[in-house]
């Protein structure tokens, strides 16, 4: 019984906490060409050539040592990849994104980690951290798979304005208000309705501060990144107001799932369409999560080279791996995301093939950008730490 | 030669404690000690992202000290620490004397289920919370049953009773053993001495059974408080919208914002907290003479 229990909480705490990254760049509209805008859609089409010759993944050996979430080191896609070429996975999840620089700096380079995932949000920290390598292009042949959004530099996200490549893009996904439509019976259509008296202390949402913030500032026409002083204590005003609305704060995204599946609460500000899926496998079919007239913001996943990787190739071996459109697909299944593959949407189920737009992104991409975290430091924008401390204020002020 | 061999035998009786002592001393040096005295240095120096550098400061006490968030949290880990220890003991004792007098058959087996329950996670004593105390809990539910209530009992779930509740919980089976363990000196002819010289249940419990079980009581006390002052998780489960204890800003400080320095800062100001509890503890004991409360067998 108690594994039972366990299992269902490792698993919420899992696959929402992918959430809790959701990010932080102003998505540049009207990027230049990219390097590989003009991969092809077609598996047929040979490997995009380059000066150097045809790219060509390297040969995976040995073991990989992993270091992100659980459920990123995708281990069901990438069970016949690891068979084909004997390779091994040690594991290291974390329990939040920040675990992850935490633990780079920490160790110094020195934990011996290979590969571990950024959300997008994170590039500006890890760069001024310096604790992630650029990536060897030529070893990425998949790379022609990507959507044409997450082939190209916008935003820096994962290619630098000089070209280097620093992340292979692999899951993403938008939030919206997730209702539970046993006891919310129409979907509200702005942000602001869940302030209304009728949610009153039927409000959850997960602990995130970042993610909060970054959806307070989206709503009231700030970019999270790059939000004034004064006007961050407007964005702190409205989250006051929602927490005001909320019973408590879940720790975790699937903890604001199990509070709505319990009937503890009706309706999450920071929703996720995925928390629909993570409602049904409790046997609740009744979860509905829609992107509100004022949009909200998306979240993109990245693998990621750490320094001190001393399986360099087996890394981009598992990178390269992860754009190949089945196992993209495969993953972004079991992840209840979205894929950066083009040709991965047609090996989707229709239930997640269905929770995003593909054949029109840009669109969705415009009314839910992919944002950049507050900056680390600043004078003149409201920093990461001041969101972390503004955060713990609202809450200890919010009326028990 | 007997000589010697009488040397060497009172060096051996010397010696042997300090052998056995040994490793687990080396363990404590290099895996508390010397971790606990490097975030020492740290809470003095000065933050940097992930990181601390030079120079040498008092900054990070001063703005621990300082910051209203801090002292607020400070408070409410005050506040749940105290009231679940108290609780927990006050429980704990007259379960403690039922398995030591009275409990007979049952002893083992009660001994048993308690040591038992530590095998139960801590997760999921909290989601049994949730499934008790809940809008469409266990309680709610019967009473909604039996037409008690029209409308879920809101104050049950998400506010410091629900967290002093579950702590509670789950820190009472230490405590009840730490008492069972304090009355084990005191055989029932003791009480039954006390008895047939007109002492009744209530001398009995304050001349007797409560000074012999002051010291462990206290200890327990201050188990308790120290693990639920510093607990930041079950209150984020069951606590409401402001239930976050002070713990929270030492993750927030060594996690999220990469601060070290504040963190140890906070870090340290808690341990300087929990050492004045536990001086005016021992004082309170050494006042009132019950330090010196010893059985003879």
């Amino acid at each position: 019984m108690s594994g039972g229990w366990e299992r269902y909480i490792r698993e919420y705490n899992t696959r929402r906490q992918f959430l809790r990254r959701a990010g932080f760049v102003t998505m540049a509209v009207g990027a230049g060409p990219t390097l590989l805008a003009a991969c092809g859609s077609d598996d047929d089409e040979p490997a995009e050539t380059t000066a150097s010759g045809p790219a060509k993944a390297p040969k995976a050996s040995g073991r990989i040592d992993y270091l992100s979430w659980e459920g990123y080191d995708i281990p069901d896609p990438l069970k016949a990849w690891k068979a084909d070429n004997e390779v091994t996975v040690k594991a290291t999840y974390i329990a939040n994104h920040d675990e992850i620089q935490a633990k780079l700096k920490a160790s110094g380079g020195a934990g011996g980690y290979d590969i571990i995932t950024y959300y997008q949000g994170y590039k500006p920290l890890y760069q001024e951290l310096d604790i992630i390598e650029p990536l060897d292009e030529q070893k990425l042949p998949n790379l022609k798979n990507l959507f044409p959004y997450f082939a190209s530099k916008e935003g820096s996200f994962w290619i630098d304005p000089d070209g280097t490549r620093t992340g292979v893009p692999w899951t993403w996904g938008s939030i919206g208000i997730t209702i539970d439509k046993r006891r919310v019976k129409s979907m509200p259509t702005s942000w602001y309705d869940l302030l209304e008296p009728e949610f009153k202390g039927r409000v959850t949402l997960p602990d995130d501060p970042v993610g909060s913030f970054t959806l307070a500032a989206h709503v009231l026409g700030f970019d999270p990144s790059e939000t004034s002083k004064a006007d961050g204590k407007k964005v702190f005003d409205l989250l006051s107001q929602v927490i005001a609305q909320s019973n408590g704060i879940a720790p975790t995204f699937g903890d604001a799932t199990t509070k709505m599946t319990s009937g503890d609460a009706d309706i999450c500000w920071q929703g996720w369409a995925a928390m629909n899926q993570f409602a049904a496998d409790a046997g609740v079919k009744t979860f509905a999560t829609a992107v509100p007239k004022e949009g909200s913001f998306s979240f993109c996943d990245a693998y990621a080279l750490p320094k001190g990787a001393d399986n360099v190739d087996s890394s981009l071996s598992w990178m390269n791996e992860s754009l190949d459109p089945k196992v993209n697909a495969e993953a972004a299944t079991v992840l209840v995301g979205g894929v950066t593959v083009e040709d991965g949407v047609k090996n989707l189920p229709a239930n997640v093939a269905s929770l995003y737009k593909y054949e029109d992104l840009d669109s969705l991409l415009e009314r839910s950008p992919f944002y950049n975290n507050p900056p680390v430091e600043s004078d003149e924008f409201v920093t990461f730490e001041e969101v972390q401390t503004g955060w713990q204020e609202v809450k200890a002020d919010a009326p028990s | 030669m007997a000589g010697g061999q009488g040397g060497r035998s009172q060096l051996m009786k010397r010696a042997g404690p300090l052998a056995l002592a040994a490793p687990a001393t080396l363990g404590l040096l290099v895996f508390f000690i010397a971790p606990l005295a490097a975030f020492a240095v740290y809470s003095f120096l000065t933050g940097a992202l992930y990181d601390v550098k030079a120079p040498l400061t008092f900054e990070n006490y001063t703005e621990a000290a300082g910051s209203d968030l801090n002292r607020q949290l400070g408070r409410n880990s005050l506040v749940v620490g105290a009231l679940s220890a108290l609780i927990a003991v006050v429980f704990a004792l007259p379960i403690a004397y039922w398995l030591r007098y009275a409990a007979g058959r049952w002893r083992a087996l009660v001994l048993f289920l308690i040591v038992a329950s530590f095998l139960a996670s801590y997760l999921v004593r909290i989601y049994a919370w949730r499934s008790i105390l809940g809008g469409n809990g266990l309680i709610n539910r019967g009473l909604t049953e039996l037409g008690l209530i029209d409308q879920p009992l809101d104050f049950l779930l998400y506010n410091r009773f629900a967290v002093i509740i579950a702590l509670v919980h789950i820190y009472l089976p230490y405590v009840v053993l730490v008492l069972y363990a304090g009355l084990a000196p005191l055989q029932p002819s003791y009480l039954e001495t006390a008895q047939d010289l007109g002492a009744g249940w209530v001398q009995r419990w304050r001349r007797v059974i409560l000074p012999l079980v002051a010291a462990p009581a206290a200890s327990a006390l201050l188990f308790v408080f120290v693990l639920s002052a510093a607990d930041y998780v079950t209150p984020q489960f069951l606590g409401g919208t402001n239930g976050a204890l002070l713990g929270v800003q030492v993750q927030v400080s060594f996690v999220g914002t990469g601060d070290y320095a504040a963190g140890a800062a906070i870090s340290f100001a808690m341990l300087a907290g929990f050492l004045v509890c536990y001086a005016l503890i021992a004082l309170g004991l050494r006042l009132t003479r019950l330090d010196r409360v010893r059985f003879a067998a």
